[in-house]
């Protein structure tokens, strides 16, 4: 309640300081970045690592609202697309493209380019990407046709809502056919608001204002420089004494967060939903985890109070696979999650039931169960890891961990190379479609712990096409309920980090149901 | 330095043989060295008893007592996740003992067996040893450890042996000029003409010569085996969580909250220096007392 | 003296050799190579562009076949293209030099100047209290790892003035730059000084009984004289073998100081190339730390020659 109240005076005073001022040009803003990216490509990254410090250099057709901290569907902006329509059948959607848009190379933007980007995201040129981790966002446009060079019209499978939703969010840009997949990745032309400068590895990420941009009078910024610090403490430390600007988005931890507070007073901080929870993976085909006591013990001991308090200071969400309110817009509401199994209060009779059903396995005080719980070795997964193992020494588990270079993670529970796991699963767009398919569907390479539920898969596809908003949001409590019933993915904790930024920057909204679509920076100013 | 102990034990005349009489005067002619073996010996027993020593699982989380300051309840404090970090501490000399001792262990017995073989068989095998020594050496320990440890993924044993590989070459050359140069002898020689096998010379003979050296040696690459393996944890690639290895409770964590729990970034660290500063001044006395150079 | 330097040259570049192929046959053994960071990180995989990726990084040949395109690009000057940043090697390498070696020789000399003195000043005033405590000072400075001693100093900095001398930008004022090679060089030449001192002081004490010394005192010289005119010059040498020998510990010891201190420089490179399975980086990086070692033991034995004529350029 607190918090609505909290977001409620944040908008207003958002609302109230943009009509206060009028926004001031020039200057270089200055944002610390956390490490660096693999590439400048937005489309073939899969970290905001590599959308905060790229997302200025480019457009999309639509865009959620840089001023509303809430992505919905009601907050979808026209962007290089001055308008769009669904056709009667909801199964084309065309956009009218804003004219005179040109690439910071002068060559004219048409829909030609729009064609081509869906086109590589489809992996049909011959250029293809390296990467391509959104590839399945696309799996339901049959084709793009262009209409003339200012209009162009995606033509889908089925109806999907939330087709809109995916091209709004900053995962994903429209980029020029005549610049090739690897120039894009080293040095990026867009039609966005900043161009490209440079890149040094492990030193810093330079973009300067497009002079030619199609909105005109933006951006107010001249430059944003992303020097590159890698210690999060050294990097606040650069914040309070001034070094930079703002702090990498959602990078500051509730500890840090009051250090900032006692040291630079001034500075303005929010603590947001990132829209990554951290969940617990058991891969069902391996012996004895194949056993549905096991695994339902397993997700029976998780003490999410003690995860949130831990890890977060008390400031993180208990929810199921979408985000939970008020900042996410599918979540079950409260009473129905606390009526899932290990979702109640009262542990000690979750751990009572969960030591039941183990002995039931045939383990017990004189029989422990030794495993091996793989993650990830940075310490975000570490972290949550090590309470997992202290957690599951109350039920009769010995557990170890199984600490796998990020080189090696992805690839090892893709080929369900695992017993148990701790995992982090992020989602871009606070979607269904992109929640469910991905990380539930049967035969999906992201489902790493092989549930597969035929008739789920049917109301999957029964919400996607749903277009009614209340009748859509039942279908998907109704499938959460379900899947974290059958304990598919024990979600443990939606985390929750802070972005602070100082007095002097004008004009960010800090998003509070993605962490991927907030960084256009067209209208940011700074007052000094 | 060591001719006057000698000197000194003479004139301490008839009880200077007893053992305690050579032990007082060892205390009192190096201190220093008495003061390191101390350290050394707190550190193994603390890491014996560790649990007689502690009343907290090192690995037990605690959401109400994160981030303690050093004091009654913690006299350490603890750490991110409410863990103690006096009993990560004691229980981490475990790890760095059973790293360092392990790692030197291995290496100098490699080393050994590489080195006397080099050295008692000569030619193109010492020739072709040689190189291979060369080649090791010419890589900084840590450079070398880095890249054993991402190939083979960070383990206990895989921190072993990483560390261990690099310090084959010192006790090697060690071994090597000891055997060259005791080849010569008048009573290698001797048992030659008995006929006894080169093997059963090198091992009955030779070895035996070279023990003080190898000792002094092993004194010193116990240290830097617990600093490299403190740098490894540190960068990511030592031994893993949960367990309490010094260099890791250093790493990402600890520096992340240095400034509002700086209790984090002081205590590991000064475990790491004391242990390390023990085997350093116990290298140094020993070296004085066995090295034969100045033996005289 | 030639067939010395010839045979020296050789052996040099044999190891070089042998360190090539080692370095090479272990990144291989690394689980994971670049083309599943590549796709892993992202999710999702098809097998053939897996194999496509592959091809076109050239891992898909046999491993002695891509050393040999390795060896035979790097002498002909081309070390290949970092399969992050898709720059060429060199590109990527060369910038980065200097940022290390400032670091390093600022390192060095600050441990000469901290080390020498100090080492002559213990050896003069043999087992006095100031001979004792430089001892046990300089012990503890062997036994502090670099990045513990460079963490207390960015602590002691954050608490004294609220700034850290932290490389986030390049530096703006000289004193700004001053200090952003400063400190991490004091942190890390700190154990290099006291091994200096050290060895300083041993090698004065054996010259300081040696009979020329005896010999210019029983002369009338005056002792300042006799300490720093002959004693020192002799005892140079020891401490130059140790700059020799300090080199392989430095590079260790710049690799987590670069870290603490987040400077740009190739250590840090170094390790975050083996986290990104960065072969043609870490190769060359393995090979040129190789080389500045074995140049350096090189040059440490020619300046030993030159400086002792006692020592003979043999066999």
């Amino acid at each position: 309640m607190n918090r609505i109240w909290q977001n409620a005076a944040a908008l207003l005073m958002v609302a109230g300081g943009a009509m206060a001022q009028t926004p001031k040009s020039g200057g270089i803003m200055k944002i610390y970045q956390r490490d660096s990216p693999a590439s400048a490509s937005i489309h073939e990254e899969a970290t905001f690592s590599n959308q905060v410090p790229f997302m200025g250099i480019f457009n999309n057709l639509v865009l959620f609202r840089q001023d509303m901290p809430v992505n919905t569907p009601e907050t979808i902006a026209p962007e290089l697309a001055d308008s769009w329509a669904w056709s009667d059948d909801k199964k084309t959607l065309t956009f009218k493209l804003h004219p005179g848009v040109k690439w910071h190379d002068g060559k004219p933007f048409t829909s030609a380019d729009v064609k081509c980007t869906i086109d590589l995201l489809q992996n049909k040129l011959a250029d293809k990407f390296r990467k391509n981790p959104r590839r399945s966002w696309y799996a339901n446009v049959e084709a793009v046709v262009p209409n003339g060079d200012l209009e162009v019209a995606f033509k889908l499978g089925r109806p999907q809502m939330s087709m809109l939703s995916m091209l709004a969010s900053g995962y994903a840009p429209m980029y020029p056919c005549h610049v090739s997949t690897r120039d894009m990745r080293t040095n990026p032309i867009g039609t966005g608001p900043f161009k490209f400068v440079e890149f040094k590895q492990n030193e810093v990420i330079r973009l300067a204002k497009n002079p030619d941009y199609w909105r005109r009078g933006k951006p107010y910024l001249d430059g944003i420089d992303f020097p590159i610090i890698t210690n999060r403490a050294t990097a606040m430390l650069a914040f309070i004494a001034g070094k930079v600007d703002m702090t990498m988005p959602t990078e500051v931890t509730q500890a840090i967060l009051r250090d900032i507070k006692t040291q630079a007073p001034k500075a303005i901080c929010k603590m947001v939903p990132t829209n990554v929870h951290i969940n617990l993976i058991v891969n069902r085909e391996k012996p004895p985890f194949d056993n549905a006591d096991l695994r339902r013990a397993m997700a029976l001991t998780i003490d999410r109070k003690a995860f949130i308090d831990i890890l977060f200071e008390g400031d993180a969400d208990m929810g199921g696979a979408l985000l939970p309110g008020p900042e996410g817009i599918w979540g079950m509401p409260k009473a129905m999650l606390t009526a899932l199994p290990g979702y109640s209060p009262d542990i000690a009779a979750s751990r009572a039931a969960a030591r039941a059903l183990m002995v039931k396995a045939g383990y017990g005080p004189d029989k422990h169960l030794a495993i091996k719980v793989s993650t990830r070795n940075i310490p975000t997964y570490r972290d949550p890891a090590v309470i997992l193992l202290d957690q599951l020494k109350e039920i009769y588990v010995d557990a170890t961990l199984d600490i796998v270079e990020t080189s090696v993670w992805f690839g090892k529970i893709e080929r369900k190379d695992y017993a148990v796991g701790l995992n982090l699963t992020g989602n871009a767009v606070d979607d269904p479609d992109q929640a469910f398919y991905e990380n539930y569907g049967c035969g999906s390479e992201r489902n790493v712990t092989a549930y597969c539920s035929p008739e789920l898969q049917k109301a999957f596809d029964a919400q996607s096409v749903e277009t009614d908003v209340a009748k859509r949001r039942q279908m998907v409590w109704a499938i959460d309920t379900q899947l974290q019933n059958d304990i598919a993915r024990p979600v443990i904790v939606h985390q929750r980090a802070g972005t602070c930024w100082s007095p002097d920057v004008h004009g960010y909204t800090q998003m509070s149901n993605s962490s991927y679509n907030g960084f256009r920076f067209e209208d940011v100013w700074l007052d000094r | 330095m060591a001719e006057t102990y000698s000197r000194e034990l003479h004139r301490a005349g008839a009880d200077a043989t007893s053992r305690l009489a050579r032990f007082r005067l060892l205390l009192r002619r190096y201190p220093l060295g008495a003061a390191g073996a101390f350290i050394l010996v707190v550190f193994v027993l603390a890491a014996i008893f560790a649990d007689a020593i502690t009343l907290l699982d090192p690995l037990k989380t605690n959401a109400p007592e994160k981030l303690l300051r050093p004091g009654g309840g913690h006299w350490f404090g603890s750490d991110v996740m409410g863990r103690d970090i006096y009993s990560r501490i004691i229980y981490g000399a475990r790890i760095s003992l059973a790293v360092s001792l392990g790692a030197t262990a291995i290496g100098s017995l490699l080393g050994v067996a590489i080195g006397l073989a080099s050295g008692y068989l000569g030619g193109n095998f010492d020739l072709f040893v040689q190189r291979i020594m060369d080649i090791l050496q010419a890589l900084p320990l840590l450079v070398l450890a880095l890249v054993t440890s991402a190939a083979l993924g960070p383990s206990l044993q895989n921190t072993i042996i990483a560390i261990a590989i690099p310090m084959i070459p010192a006790s090697a050359r060690v071994i090597r000029a000891n055997t060259l140069s005791l080849r010569e002898a008048a009573y290698i020689e001797a048992a030659q003409i008995q006929g006894m096998s080169e093997w059963r010379i090198a091992l009955r003979h030779i070895l035996p010569n070279t023990v003080a050296p190898l000792i002094v040696l092993a004194t010193a690459q116990l240290g830097s085996a617990i600093l490299t393996e403190a740098s490894l944890s540190f960068l990511g690639l030592g031994v893993p969580e949960p367990a309490p290895s010094w260099g890791r409770m250093l790493s990402d964590s600890a520096a992340e909250y240095m400034r509002t729990a700086p209790w984090l970034v002081i205590f590991p660290g000064a475990a790491i220096s004391l242990m390390v500063f023990g085997t350093n001044l116990l290298g140094d006395a020993l070296r004085d007392i066995l090295d034969p150079r100045q033996r005289g | 003296m030639t067939a010395y330097l010839v045979r020296r040259v050789g052996l040099m570049l044999l190891t070089l050799l042998g360190i090539s192929i080692i370095i090479f046959v272990l990144l291989r053994l690394v689980p994971g190579n670049m083309v599943d960071i590549l796709f892993d990180s992202a999710g999702m995989v098809d097998p053939a562009e897996k194999t496509r990726i592959a091809a076109e990084l050239g891992l898909d040949k046999s491993i002695p076949e891509q050393y040999l395109v390795w060896i035979s690009g790097l002498l002909h000057g081309d070390l290949g293209f970092s399969y992050v940043s898709e720059k060429s090697a060199l590109r990527e390498i060369l910038p980065r030099i200097p940022v290390t070696a400032r670091l390093a020789l600022s390192a060095i000399a600050f441990a000469v100047l901290l080390g020498v003195p100090f080492g002559v000043i213990s050896a003069v005033r043999q087992n006095s209290a100031i001979d004792y405590g430089l001892r046990v000072i300089s012990l503890a400075g062997l036994s502090m790892p670099s990045f513990w001693l460079g963490l207390m100093v960015l602590m002691g900095f954050a608490a004294l003035t609220g700034t850290l001398p932290v490389y986030t930008e390049a530096p703006k004022t000289t004193l700004d730059a001053v200090l952003l090679v400063a400190v991490p060089a004091m942190t890390v030449g700190f154990r290099s000084s006291a091994l200096i001192m050290r060895l300083t002081r041993s090698a004065m004490l054996e010259v300081l009984r040696q009979d020329y010394v005896r010999t210019a005192r029983a002369k009338g010289a005056g002792a300042g004289r006799v300490n720093f005119h002959h004693a020192l010059r002799n005892a140079l040498l020891p401490v130059i073998t140790v700059i020799g020998l300090e080199t392989a510990f430095l590079i260790g010891g710049l690799i987590v100081t670069e870290t603490v201190f987040n400077i740009p420089g190739l250590a840090r490179f170094l390790v975050e190339s083996i986290r990104n399975r960065d072969y043609p980086i870490v190769q060359n990086l393995v090979m040129l730390t190789a080389f500045i070692v074995v140049m350096i033991n090189f040059l440490v034995d020619l300046l030993y020659a030159a400086l002792d004529p006692r020592v003979r350029l043999g066999a």
